[in-house]
């Protein structure tokens, strides 16, 4: 992406930043991706659910709906349909501010005035997005968890009871800390891939829409790219 | 002597933007580039305050702080007037911590005093006119008592009114700072107003240097055409 990737790096781990520009741009990801992550999780999981638990009943196995859809969720669906969400909700918007700062001088006003870009722009957002993501994808989990155990409940008979027990199955330490460190992996991506993506606009109005357009682009693709790297690594 | 700038060369692929150029402005003074559109005037200005790398040449400045206004104010639009020209003294690494909330506010009161506003603070950038945005970021320029200020087309987009106060600013910053000041402009009345001494780029090239009483006598073809705003002339602006 043609910026000093090592100096990025070491502002980063060494979390060069204003504490409050870091507590703005968390804000982002609890505030505006949430809800539109929680919808999607939630209607995935619903429709996942319509789908398998009345064969899974029809067959007998109504003991094993809650951990098929715990290991569903926790394995692969919740970290993914959150990441398209956090991009769609703020990996864009971030993209389309940093261009738009781009097009209109102010990431040239900030070099004149001698703070470094980089650290300004980047470390917090990208450090938000490291931090945020794991905690947005653990909500969006335990929701869907609950949207299975609701729509079992509602459309197959399955008890709550029943439902909880076979969901513990479904969970072990392990796939936690998979799924935690994937998370951490996504936002870490998107945010940086949105900046990135938004610091080397040029062209106006046009260039800011390229931008953002390449940000989603990228995103989508990289964090599919990483899914796949994880369940090869951790799930042949 | 205040900047210093020797054979400084510049291309963009194979274009020669600046062309083996040299000039000096002395100390507290203020030079004024004009040109048309495409003559590299912003680029100068660019180069001097390191935003833009240059191929060949040589830039001596006195060790002190560059501040620059752009055309368009580029102030950060999601911050407030108070965090926009406190933004060096909080961000910098060699300001963080240096001045306490209290000087801070005076610091910023001060320099909105010295642009003529006073109580905007918590003003946002959209909130402004382009004129009072323009002179919100004179004063985010002066905030960390810069030794030169570069002015990028200060008076584009603006009115006649406005545009004469922005001049009345430069000429009042000039005596108010001691900064030497640059200013790009193809304005004959900011340059009439705020320019010691003046120099004109045509396709990279220096071709008048003088007064603005030289300007004005037209004594070369460029000159002629600049000053008449003359279609006919030397400088064609179509193969800039």
């Amino acid at each position: 992406m043609g910026m000093n990737f090592p100096a990025f790096l070491k502002y980063a781990l060494t979390l060069q930043m204003r504490f409050s520009n870091f507590i703005s741009q968390c804000a982002r990801f609890a505030v505006d991706s949430l809800p539109i992550t929680l919808t999607i999780v939630g209607m995935t999981v619903i429709i996942i659910v319509i789908q398998i638990a009345p064969e899974m009943v029809k067959q007998g196995g109504e003991n094993y709906v809650g951990m098929l859809v715990t290991v569903v969720i926790v394995r692969e669906l919740a970290a993914i349909m959150a990441g398209f969400a956090i991009i769609s909700m703020v990996g864009s918007s971030m993209a389309a501010e940093v261009a738009t700062m781009r097009v209109t001088e102010q990431i040239d006003a900030i070099k004149v005035l001698g703070v470094n870009p980089i650290k300004y722009l980047y470390v917090p957002r990208v450090v938000a997005g490291t931090v945020m993501m794991p905690l947005v994808v653990l909500i969006a989990t335990l929701f869907g968890i609950i949207c299975g155990g609701l729509t079992s409940w509602l459309m197959s008979d399955v008890s709550w009871l029943n439902y909880i027990n076979s969901a513990w199955y479904g969970i072990s330490v392990r796939d936690i800390k998979i799924f935690s460190l994937k998370s951490a992996i996504f936002g870490a991506a998107i945010t940086y891939i949105s900046c990135c993506c938004g610091y080397f606009a040029s062209g106006g109005a046009k260039g800011v829409g390229q931008a953002t357009t390449k940000a989603v682009v990228w995103s989508f693709v990289t964090i599919a790219i990483i899914d796949t790297i994880f369940a090869m690594i951790f799930f042949l | 002597m205040g900047i210093e700038v020797k054979n400084l060369t510049k291309k963009f692929d194979k274009k020669k933007v600046l062309d083996n150029i040299s000039f000096s402005i002395d100390e507290g003074k203020t030079l004024c580039i004009i040109g048309f559109s495409g003559s590299g005037k912003s680029t100068v200005l660019k180069i001097i305050s390191g935003l833009t790398d240059y191929d060949k040449g040589e830039i001596i400045t006195n060790d002190c702080d560059i501040a620059m206004v752009f055309q368009y104010s580029a102030l950060f639009d999601s911050l407030n007037v108070f965090e926009n020209i406190s933004f060096a003294l909080t961000e910098r690494p060699e300001f963080k911590g240096k001045y306490s909330e209290k000087e801070l506010k005076d610091i910023v009161a001060n320099s909105l005093k010295l642009v003529g506003l006073e109580g905007i603070e918590e003003k946002y950038p959209h909130e402004l006119s382009g004129g009072m945005q323009k002179r919100v970021s004179f004063a985010r320029a002066i905030v960390t008592k810069p030794g030169i200020i570069l002015y990028d087309e200060p008076t584009a987009g603006l009115d006649p009114v406005s545009s004469t106060i922005i001049e009345d600013y430069i000429v009042r910053l000039k005596e108010e700072t001691k900064a030497t000041s640059i200013v790009v402009t193809h304005q004959l009345s900011t340059i009439r107003r705020t320019a010691d001494k003046i120099i004109m780029l045509y396709d990279g090239k220096i071709v008048f240097e003088g007064d603005f009483e030289t300007l004005m006598k037209k004594d070369t073809p460029y000159t002629k055409q600049f000053v008449e705003a003359s279609v006919e002339g030397p400088m064609q602006i179509g193969t800039l």
